[in-house]
């Protein structure tokens, strides 16, 4: 038999034991795919730019995350296979084959299973992508005419990008076996490895683990002005490595305490489990602090999506608190205005109000470019008792201003204490800042700063005095029935010379349904980053289950039931799966905290939700882990 | 078989065991209607050449193959007729294995592994640390309690076995080719510990061998031929002069005992 006639033979024979490998490699393939065809497709023209180009660009960084996901991925699943691979077919070498033709069998073996998935996965894809887009139209509340389309584009990337990864780890491997020696290859899997590590060394990257996630932790937490995204970036990559000397020194050393109390070891069929966590712990440290890593990405990818959902959603109420803004020099109007609008749309509430327009030379700020007003407080108070609120803070003194600020997606600057403004030479302290529109639309248009009556007195001479005329309307969506009419005002009023603009508020305004979308994509790559954690942990789980069959035979020979041994194994597996998740859920709380303070949003519901949910997925691989754990290892 | 007093007590009753191997017309009979006693305190060696069914004999006694007829009793207990967990039970409570190639759990140390089946038993962390310490200082392990087995030499692992099978003070001591893969100090050394124990009346043992100086340990030496039990050999004097025996003996019945 030629070698690729032994290699076909091979990979049909063992299809049922590469299957775990096959679907997780196809799932990924898919995955890839179905965004990739969210690019080459035309689900998302019809929406208004700059909306479809912000989309295409969130879908490549996606793309280019998920590319380098599929990296590691295929990197650690190919590395599994080699290792039981070589043992396999190291027999050949008693055969008379050759290195060369062993890796050659190898190669093979493995092209013919990266094919398959590769079938199965953009199979799935094109079968699947019209869900995925009619899910993710219908999560995003886009209304979209869906049809089945086949992007070539679409596979040919995904093809690409899979067939340049897999084939490099291919090439990895073969020239892995062409360089082993017999010995290695037939004894590989069957190391004899320490299992006790060094306490001293574990001790040191326990406490080096804790001091870096805890300095983590802190810079995440930390308020800050704009040096806030040099913290977030350290934070990051902070957390990463005291995941990693979490799981490479402190949990080790906890569990190899436990082996040391042998009053607390000694109880039933735990001597067998926490030995093993212990074992296995050495191998696998790296794969719990990846999927942990990646599962605390996609906690806290879904609270940043869930954060923008509602950002978004107050800054729509925040645009659309008036349906017609007038902002005119002359202080007579609203009588005039009210007449006019009252003839089409009833009227629910119109406020005025008086203020100061500066040139912008005037003005120094570190965090506001722009054009600029002043705000009398007087006139602050008056618009908020007509609102029935509390006026913000406390009237500011004569060096002192409060911020008409507005909603924006996310602030770096957490800590507004100690910011000050230079107007027209004089320094201002910034006593506090609110977010109420009370100047609806035009306070995002605009910085305006809200100075004591008698400072604005002094800044009268500087700068012009406008009035902003806002009306709320019972029916917002037949604001057009106004329109017109506004608008020829408008122009009258400039044609006498007088500086007028008016401005309409459409409450269907589609600018901000990029940030819909990238609301839904995020929920996506949560779901697929909580898969993809589950899956090497299961894969990990169901190629140990090989490796333990000879341990557990002796362990039924020497009297161990079964009920007992599927008790250690349930109890050892879900360690497995329950330590990644405990870490995640601490460290995910410092990420989802540090994001509620950039985005001024309470995001607890969301934690709490998202961690139920990839407990609910743990929940179920752990299930189907043990069953063939049981079934793998033969108990 | 055995010509023992009324104060021990039997622990094995073997009566008219067969043994068939292989599919309706092409069956091979291993064990041909074998009848065995062990009694407390023994401790008997199997002999036999290759093919003889020691093994076979052997599986079955420990429970790990069914007898195609005949009775086995452990404890007067007919082992054919359990449950696989009463098995289980049988195999923790009652039995103790060494193996030829030691089977300890490579991912324990040899304490937890010698702990083992106390630990599967319930009995607290105390007692099994305080019997392992005891078996231990008996086989000389003192010293290495803490080493994992790719930490020991080959005597040291199997010793390890003995006391892992010792630890539950089991009925009796099933031990396959104990010193098969040790080296002449090592194999010596474990026969003289478990001797010793028999000696001190803490284990009543029977092994399968082809090593007639591994037999010479024992005190009855019985060779199994084609399926049957050919002859007894009974020790007498010093274990030198039973050596020879078992030698002659093997001579005159010539066949592969390798």
């Amino acid at each position: 038999m030629s070698v690729t006639g032994l290699a076909l033979h091979n990979f049909k024979k063992s299809f049922s034991n590469y299957l775990s490998l096959i679907l997780s490699l196809a799932f990924t393939v898919m995955i890839i795919y179905n965004f990739q065809s969210v690019i080459f497709t035309d689900i998302f023209d019809s929406l208004q730019e700059p909306n479809s180009g912000y989309i295409n660009i969130i879908i490549e960084v996606i793309s280019v995350v998920l590319g380098f996901f599929l990296f590691f991925f295929v990197w650690y699943s190919t590395n599994v296979f080699l290792t039981r691979r070589k043992r396999e077919i190291g027999i050949y070498v008693f055969m008379g084959l050759s290195n060369q033709r062993i890796g050659k069998l190898y190669a093979l073996e493995t092209l013919f299973i990266g094919f398959a998935a590769l079938l199965l996965g953009l199979g799935a894809g094109i079968l699947l992508s019209q869900l995925f887009q009619m899910l993710l139209l219908s999560l995003s509340d886009i209304s979209v005419e869906l049809h089945f389309q086949l992007a070539p584009e679409s596979v040919l990337i995904t093809a690409g990008i899979y067939a340049a990864v897999y084939l490099l780890f291919l090439l990895k491997g073969y020239l892995n076996i062409v360089r082993s020696s017999v010995l290695n290859m037939l004894s590989a899997n069957r190391r004899n490895e320490y299992v006790r590590q060094n306490r001293l060394l574990l001790g040191g990257k326990a406490v080096f683990g804790v001091a870096v996630l805890s300095a983590g932790f802190y810079l995440a937490v930390k308020e800050g002005g704009v040096e806030i995204m040099g913290n977030m970036l350290s934070a990051v990559v902070l957390v990463i490595i005291g995941v990693y000397l979490l799981f490479g020194g402190f949990i080790p050393l906890l569990f190899q305490g436990v082996l040391r109390q042998k009053s607390v070891l000694y109880r039933r069929e735990r001597t067998l489990w926490v030995n093993n966590v212990v074992y296995r712990m050495r191998k696998n440290y790296r794969t719990y602090a990846m999927t942990c890593v990646l599962m605390l990405c996609s906690v806290t990818a879904l609270a940043t999506s869930f954060a923008m959902k509602n950002r978004y959603e107050n800054i729509v109420r925040f645009r659309t608190t008036y349906s017609f803004q007038i902002l005119s020099g002359r202080s007579d109007l609203m009588e005039r205005l009210t007449g006019l609008i009252g003839q089409d749309n009833e009227i629910v509430y119109r406020t005025d109000v008086e203020l100061l327009s500066l040139d912008a030379s005037l003005i120094e700020s570190n965090y506001h470019y722009g054009a600029f007003g002043l705000v009398p407080w007087s006139q602050l108070v008056r618009l908020a008792e007509s609102a029935g609120l509390e006026p913000p803070v406390r009237e500011p003194g004569e060096d002192e201003v409060v911020i008409l600020g507005h909603i924006v997606l996310m602030s770096f600057i957490t800590d507004r204490s100690n910011i000050t403004h230079t107007i027209g030479g004089r320094t201002f302290k910034e006593i506090g800042d609110t977010d109420v529109p009370y100047l609806g639309y035009l306070q995002e248009s605009a910085n305006y700063f809200v100075v004591n009556d008698k400072t604005y007195e002094e800044f009268k001479k500087l700068g012009s005095t406008s009035y902003i005329y806002s009306f709320g309307i019972k029916n917002p969506e037949n604001f057009a029935a106004s329109k017109d009419k506004l608008g020829t005002f408008v122009n009258e009023e400039r044609g006498r010379g007088d500086y007028t603009g008016c401005v309409t508020i459409d409450p269907h305004d589609s600018e901000g349904d990029w940030i819909r979308v990238l609301y839904s994509l995020c929920i996506f790559v949560f779901m697929v980053f909580v898969v993809a954690s589950g899956s090497i942990l299961f894969m990990k789980l169901y190629n140990d289950a090989f490796e333990e069959r000879d341990r557990y035979a002796v362990l039924c020979k020497i009297g161990c039931s079964g009920r007992k041994l599927r008790r250690a194994v349930s109890r050892e597996l879900g360690c497995t799966y329950a330590l990644p998740f405990i870490v995640m859920t601490g460290a995910a709380y410092f990420s989802v905290h540090a994001l509620e303070k950039l985005m001024s949003t309470n995001l607890l519901t969301v934690y709490g939700v998202s961690v139920l949910i990839v407990l609910a997925f743990f929940v179920v691989f752990y299930g189907v882990s043990v069953r063939l754990y049981y079934k793998n290892a033969g108990i | 078989m055995s010509d023992k007093g009324v104060q021990t007590e039997k622990i094995v009753e073997i009566r008219n065991l067969v043994k068939d191997y292989g599919g309706r017309g092409f069956q091979t009979r291993v064990l041909k209607g074998i009848d065995l006693t062990v009694y407390s305190d023994d401790f008997i060696a199997i002999m036999g050449p290759s093919g003889s069914g020691k093994t076979t004999l052997l599986n079955i006694l420990s429970s790990v193959d069914k007898p195609t007829l005949g009775d086995v009793l452990l404890d007067g207990q007919d082992i054919t007729r359990l449950s696989n967990r009463e098995l289980s039970r049988l195999r923790r409570d009652k039995i103790g294995f060494i193996f030829q190639d030691y089977n300890l759990l490579d991912t324990m140390s040899l304490k937890d592994n010698i702990a083992l089946p106390l630990t599967l038993n319930g009995v607290s962390g105390k007692e099994c640390s305080r019997r392992v310490e005891e078996l231990a200082a008996m086989f000389g392990l003192r010293e290495h309690l803490e080493k994992y087995p790719y930490q020991l030499s080959g005597g040291q692992k199997q010793r390890g076995a003995a006391c892992r099978a010792l630890i539950t003070e089991p009925e009796i001591i099933f031990a396959d080719e104990p010193t098969g893969v040790l080296d002449s100090k090592s194999g010596k050394d474990l026969l003289d510990a478990l001797r010793r124990v028999n000696d001190e009346g803490k284990a009543t043992i029977l092994m399968v061998t082809h090593d007639a100086y591994c037999a010479s340990y024992a005190k009855d030496v019985y060779i199994l031929s084609d399926g049957a039990m050919k002859c007894r050999i009974t020790r007498g004097g010093n274990r030198k002069e039973f050596y020879d025996r078992i030698m002659e003996t093997q001579v005159s019945m010539g066949g592969d005992f390798t």
